[in-house]
């Protein structure tokens, strides 16, 4: 099927994920900022946020296609109608990033690849959201999100997605080791049907046994 | 003095660059022992802040504005050390990149800062470093440490080709640590690395801990 392009549409970061991102380690703890430092923390993020606005620009492209059109890979070769997706915020963020901690503003440099992370996560949920819409308009519904190198799905599988969902028309391309560049971009698929599987537990961090992984997620 | 040492470590802790600024000066300024404030008052503050991270007590951003006061504050009081009453102890000398690759940037740049916040050199190669770059800037700098990030497994095995390099050059005294989100202490091992740090302050503490 023809590739769908989303773009024009204004993104905000998810406030609770970013401040995961920005959090203590590993989640735990009970601190809160001390007050001498809360003032500065606060103004970093607030100036971030507004930067962030001018540095982002949300795209992203969707092919759907039968599952066995993702060549090499086992996971959805059952599968009748799969939604393949590749979302960006582009570069200008990550740049931007790259700048400050040359610059040694460390600070405004982490709090600014926070929110491109967050952004990165909300361009896929609006395109998950067009997916689903799409998918109940054909009285279907669609799958959580599964992305390459995530609860199981090998990251080499970057490789196979890219070749069916041409991603360089909103600007991403494939590095060598399946690194996505622009970085703040996001790959899924959703399964779509009357009665999806699950391409992923719910709770995929969960039973992951990548214990450390800093993109760890237990509630 | 007590008060002063008291004040300075608070800053730290307190991420506070402007009073760690005004407090280094004050130290001058007063003519205060200089290597006794940047010990038992700054470096103090430093320890706190990383140990204040491992409880889990400060967030992300409290720990990069601590490593920016420490910053400040040396910068104004390590030239006043230089020919003086000698410098704070030879922690070591760290050489840092992200893998050829891989050019994720910001967790390993975190990890340099707290480095060169707890007293080590750093020289830091960025991202897409080749496994050759590692190796050749190590032993031209004479690095006690090469630590490697890896963000994905596609990358990792080029942490355990820097590995393979330092023993076929013989410069197996240098020690590798590794980090990066699939990395693990079992792929240290695994790989014959001398450590895994998980973030930056872990990193810190594996360095004090086998430097020397």
């Amino acid at each position: 099927m023809e590739p769908v392009i989303l773009e024009g549409f204004d993104i905000e970061p998810d406030s609770a994920e970013l401040s995961r991102l920005l959090g203590r380690k590993n989640g735990e703890g009970t601190g809160v900022p001390a007050a001498a430092a809360a003032g500065k923390i606060s103004e970093a993020r607030e100036a971030a946020l507004e930067e962030a606005r001018g540095l982002m620009v949300p795209r992203a492209i969707c092919v759907t296609a039968a599952g066995a059109d993702l060549p090499g890979s086992e996971m959805f070769t059952d599968l009748e109608k799969v939604a393949f997706c590749v979302c960006t915020i582009g570069p200008a963020l990550e740049e931007r990033v790259t700048a400050l901690s040359k610059d040694g503003d460390m600070l405004a440099a982490v709090v600014l690849d926070a929110i491109g992370s967050a952004a990165a996560e909300a361009v896929a949920c609006y395109a998950n959201d067009r997916i689903d819409e799409a998918a109940a308009a054909e009285g279907l519904k669609a799958s959580c999100r599964a992305s390459p190198g995530y609860g199981g799905w090998d990251v080499k599988e970057q490789k196979a997605l890219f070749a069916l969902v041409p991603a360089d028309r909103i600007g991403v391309t494939l590095t060598e080791s399946s690194m996505m560049v622009p970085r703040k971009s996001v790959s899924f698929a959703v399964h779509i049907a009357e009665d999806p599987v699950r391409l992923r537990s719910e709770s995929s961090c969960r039973n992951c046994d990548m214990e450390t992984c800093p993109y760890r997620r237990i509630e | 003095m007590k008060e002063h040492l008291k004040e300075c470590m608070q800053a730290i802790i307190d991420g506070d660059t402007e009073r760690s600024e005004k407090l280094a000066k004050l130290t001058l300024e007063k003519g205060m022992p200089v290597l006794e404030v940047i010990n038992k008052g700054f470096v103090a503050g430093i320890r706190e802040v990383g140990r204040l991270w491992e409880e889990g007590e400060l967030f992300l951003p409290e720990l990069v504005i601590g490593a920016d006061a420490m910053k400040m504050a040396m910068g104004i009081l390590r030239p006043a050390l230089e020919g003086g009453e000698g410098g704070p102890d030879r922690l070591g000398h760290v050489v840092i990149g992200t893998i050829e690759g891989d050019i994720h940037d910001i967790g390993k740049t975190l990890v340099a800062t707290m480095l060169a916040a707890n007293g080590f050199e750093v020289t830091d190669l960025g991202a897409d470093v080749p496994v050759a770059k590692f190796v050749e800037t190590a032993e031209e700098k004479g690095a006690d440490w090469i630590a490697i990030s890896a963000l994905l497994t596609t990358t990792m095995p080029g942490q355990k080709k820097v590995i393979e390099q330092l023993e076929a050059k013989s410069l197996g005294n240098i020690r590798v640590m590794v980090g990066g989100a699939p990395c693990s202490a079992e792929w240290a091992s695994e790989i014959g690395a001398d450590g895994y740090a998980g973030d930056a302050v872990a990193a810190v503490a594996l360095a004090k801990g086998k430097t020397g």
